[in-house]
């Protein structure tokens, strides 16, 4: 076998050593290309231009298709299969506070039925929606973090949805949509009152009662995707024929203090008894909850479901410091699909510890 | 055997002990710098982590948290600052590659150029320019329906760049000027910058701008407020320069393998206790006191200690002495970079990386929206991920010595590609179950983390000897000039930067972060962007086909610096010589 003998590699100071003292600024290394230091660009006037030009061409090219690309449109509608339209997009253009959705471009042939996720996404300035007499179809993310919105209404001709004091429910009542977040200003103004009241203003009860408080009717069997998050609330009322919670649906409430349930006997605490589903973050961060009572009938119990619900205030775990539930470890562990990190985490030696979970417990009395 | 090893350490020992303040024969660097180095680059390079915290950027906590800007504001202000940039960056350029040593009239220039900048943007700051517009008219309509911004809040957005161009350019030439020659190139804006930029980190934090109500004026106060605290910058100087510590190929890799990886062990350390004492607060990562406090104790015992011990550590690039540099004429400088070979290759490189500009910080979002860590678990995770690089770069000369650069580029996109075909696999079939799904991905990154480190180190290397290799060509190694390349694909990086963005916003994702939580569109913010990217490594393995610089043309390339080097200096002190003979036979004269 013949192998290849490369001659060994020049120190630098024998590759010094080679240069002449003359050449020290123009001399080539062998592969590679020959310096230029100080040269005379006065000729090059060619290269320049085509250079500044080239530039030039880019750079413009480059703020058109962007300049383009950011700007939005107030509405961004597409067309459906069967004639009819979606509102895919609202970019408020700044000063409008409120809104009609029924036609696009306002041409009474082309009627609204659809209104895309995220179609109202993070808008700050829209205050109310009317909901025309076509729209069928509403995604639970469609008007995701509208933080100024106070009510929905909705036409009478709907046959889809209809509004109950401004907040979006399905026509049959059997669903909740949407409860606006900024719906505490509406009520503040109906009720009279002037500013937010914190529990140490006189008048707080009342207050509470007024705009912190909210009932369900008793038809709703579903509680929608995202339907209260972020709302201010301190009061929840569920009616008992409730079967299932969706997922993130009181995300972040975090005035949210009692989840009271109106059976046919009387009020009682925490979650409904017939209640079958409780979606993922469905109580995610609502730190002013207390008392959680999983009732036997449910069998689903998503991820992070009580996320965050724990914390210390002063060394004691204060919020929802243990989770009731009415089957015995077994059948609960047999009969419910529980997601990753169902249960609240708190602080503990550096790591996070779960709270506990009470089993075969009896349902405290309201 | 344990002789042998005991002996070598004594021999190690005897080593250090010699040469703990004259380097070793054929060495530059005595081992008392290597502790310097040690201490001041591992808090250079903590205080300059620190900062990664306090970003004008939507992955910023302060900016995700507090002030709630809409994601594609960001872009809309790159895309109003963007056609300046260009002619700021040929003066900036300019300066630092002549080092802030310009012809008289020049910097004259400059200096108006820069005042002038700074007046017109404070006008267009505190006035309102578009009380001269039609409200009706085309562009002030046009304007207002941008996200974020109105035309009034434009104007303002556009003086900022302003007042900021024109004050970090003034201040440049006047601290370069004053601090180069005694700190050299590279570290210099430490001194300049440590104590203003201590007082932007605290101030950062207190000043209460993000609870201004009205989101158009929160965008552009804050952009005012990071403008000003950009001025003053803290980066990893101190790293940069112990890349250029030797001129010995060698040596800088050793420097780099041990004093400096170990040095990021403070850094380590670090990121193991900052997120359990920010996990300990009342809302963790969300708490307004991790900026009022936490962040700005962090960074200033990091830059102080950095002050402390950066005198000892020098770049020791082979050059003639300042005063006998080689003046960099503009065109020189265009042409000199746009002449290297390599430079071009790392453009197209840079180019094909640009298409995952725009996306969201994937490994925060697994750790605080998948996986809801915080705290020590949190620390550990990261910590665990972090660490995976340091084994690996131990051996970092022996990989560099046995591959060549070409063949551990290609590696390195190839299992960036393969890595995150992985992660978007898992969260595709496995988003649901989080805690398989979040395992699979840690080990992935753990591993991207390994293969990442040898590149990087050999990434780092090269940069240096293709600055070598320009200053072989055009007397000087023209790093600011090399932005000419920025020029050609600012353009496409800037537009092909809004594709994400667009995306996210079509999948929900605008100023709310909790949108995150909703797995449907968590999982589509992440995984069409990580798409983008991987098509993006597959392709940037081909511009590296065309790599052909060798040890042997870096060794002839060092030969011809040093060569310069010894000849230019010869000269200046036969001159210096000269003229002393002739001070005295003149002062012989006059005492005659």
């Amino acid at each position: 076998m013949k192998t290849k003998n490369k001659p060994p590699m020049k120190t630098t100071e024998e590759l010094m050593r080679e240069i002449p003292e003359s050449d020290i600024w123009t001399y080539r290394i062998e592969g590679l290309q020959e310096p230029q230091i100080n040269r005379d660009h006065s000729h090059s006037a060619g290269k320049k231009a085509a250079t500044v030009i080239s530039l030039l061409v880019a750079i413009s090219l480059s703020i058109f298709f962007s300049v383009r690309a950011v700007h939005t449109k107030t509405y961004k509608f597409g067309e459906n299969d069967d004639g009819t339209y979606e509102l895919i997009k609202f970019s408020n253009p700044g000063n409008m506070s409120g809104i009609d959705i029924d036609f696009a471009n306002g041409d009474e042939t082309k009627p609204i039925t659809v209104i895309h996720e995220y179609a109202f996404n993070c808008d700050d300035k829209l205050e109310t929606i009317r909901i025309g007499k076509d729209v069928k179809e509403i995604d639970g993310k469609s008007f995701y973090s509208c933080e100024k919105l106070q009510a929905f209404s909705v036409d009478e001709n709907n046959e889809y949805f209809c509004d109950l004091d401004g907040v979006l429910y399905t026509k049959d009542l059997s669903e909740v949509i949407c409860y606006p977040i900024g719906r505490d200003q509406y009520l503040r103004d109906k009720f009279g009152y002037e500013k937010e009241l914190t529990n140490e203003d006189d008048g707080y009860e009342a207050y509470e009662k007024d705009v912190l408080t909210y009932r369900l009717p008793e038809q709703v069997k579903k509680i929608g995707k995202l339907s209260f998050n972020y709302a201010k609330i301190a009061d929840i009322y569920l009616p008992e024929g409730l079967e299932t919670i969706e997922t993130m649906a009181f995300f972040k409430s975090v005035t949210l203090k009692n989840v009271i349930t109106v059976g046919k006997d009387g009020e009682y605490p925490s979650l409904p008894e017939g209640l079958l589903y409780i979606g993922s973050d469905a109580f995610s961060y609502d730190q002013g909850l207390g008392y959680v009572y999983i009732p036997s009938s449910v069998t689903f119990i998503g991820h992070h479901a009580f996320w965050d619900t724990v914390y210390k205030q002063s060394g004691e775990l204060a919020g929802v410091t243990a989770i009731c539930v009415a089957a015995d470890k077994d059948t609960f562990k047999e009969q419910v699909h529980t997601g990753d990190q169902w249960k609240p985490e708190y602080d503990y030696m550096l790591f996070k510890k779960a709270v506990e979970v009470l089993y075969s417990s009896e349902r405290e009395s309201s | 055997m344990a002789k042998g090893l005991s002996g070598k350490v004594k021999a190690l020992f005897t080593e250090i002990k010699t040469h703990w303040r004259t380097p070793a024969e054929g060495k530059f660097v005595p081992y008392r710098e290597y502790k310097d180095i040690l201490i001041a680059v591992g808090s250079n390079y903590t205080a300059a982590k620190t900062l990664e915290f306090i970003t004008f950027a939507a992955s910023c906590y302060l900016m995700m948290y507090h002030y709630k800007l809409p994601y594609l504001t960001f872009s809309v202000i790159n895309i109003i600052n963007m056609p300046l940039g260009y002619i700021w960056t040929l003066v900036t350029w300019l300066v630092a590659d002549n080092l802030g040593f310009l012809a008289k009239k020049t910097e004259r220039k400059i200096f108006t150029l820069y005042f002038s900048l700074i007046a017109i943007g404070l006008l267009l700051i505190i006035g309102n320019v578009t009380a001269l517009f039609d409200p009706s008219n085309r562009f002030v309509v046009y304007m207002n329906s941008l996200e974020g911004i109105s035309c009034a809040s434009a104007f303002k957005i556009f003086g900022t760049h302003l007042l900021y161009t024109g004050w970090a350019g003034a201040r440049s030439i006047f601290w370069k000027k004053k601090l180069i020659p005694k700190y050299g190139r590279y570290k210099y804006s430490l001194y300049s910058d440590f104590i203003p930029k201590c007082i932007m980190v605290v101030l950062i934090g207190w000043l209460p701008f993000y609870k201004i109500d009205d989101v158009v004026t929160r965008v552009w106060v804050a952009n005012l407020m990071f403008a000003v605290y950009n001025v003053f910058g803290f980066d990893n100087h101190l790293e940069i320069c112990t890349r250029n510590i030797s001129p010995n190929v060698r040596e800088r890799i050793l420097v780099r393998s041990y004093p400096i990886k170990l040095s990021h062990i403070f850094h380590s350390i670090l990121a193991i206790i900052l997120p359990v004492i920010i996990g300990a607060l009342r809302y963790e990562w969300a708490d307004i006191n991790v900026f009022r406090f936490v962040i700005p104790i962090t960074f200033i015992t990091s830059a102080v200690l950095t002050m402390v011990f950066a005198g000892r550590i020098r770049e020791r690039i082979p050059q003639p002495p300042i005063d006998k540099k080689v003046q960099i004429r503009f065109w020189d400088g265009i042409f000199g970079v746009m002449r290297n070979k390599y430079k071009w290759v790392l453009t197209i490189v840079n180019l094909l990386d640009s298409l995952g500009n725009g996306m969201l910080p994937f490994v925060t979002i697994l750790y605080l929206y998948t996986f809801r860590l915080s705290g020590l678990l949190y620390s550990l995770i990261v910590a665990l991920v972090s660490f995976a690089g340091t084994p690996p770069d131990l051996f970092a000369p022996y990989f560099i010595k046995r591959f060549t650069y070409k063949q551990l580029m290609i590696f390195y996109q190839m299992s960036r590609a393969i890595g995150n075909t992985v992660i978007v696999l898992s969260l595709l079939f496995l988003g649901d179950r989080l805690i398989l799904c979040g395992t699979i991905c840690v080990i992935t990154l753990f591993l991207l983390e390994v293969c990442k480190t040898v590149p990087a180190t050999a990434s780092y290397d090269m940069e240096v000897r293709i600055n070598d290799y320009q200053m072989y060509l055009s007397g000087e190694r023209l790093e600011s000039f090399s932005g000419v390349f920025g020029w050609f694909t600012g353009p496409i990086t800037s537009f092909v930067g809004l594709i994400i963005p667009l995306l996210l916003l079509r999948f929900g994702f605008n100023s709310n972060w909790d949108v995150l939580f909703i797995d449907e569109s968590r999982i589509k913010i992440i995984v069409i962007p990580i798409i983008i990217d991987i098509a993006g490594y597959i392709l940037m393995t081909i511009p590296y086909l065309f790599w052909d610089y060798t040890d042997e043309k870096q060794s002839k390339v060092i030969a011809v610096l040093r060569r310069r080097e010894e000849v230019t200096k010869a000269l200046d002190e036969n001159i210096s010589e000269k003229e002393t003979e002739d001070e005295r036979e003149k002062a012989e004269v006059m005492t005659e």
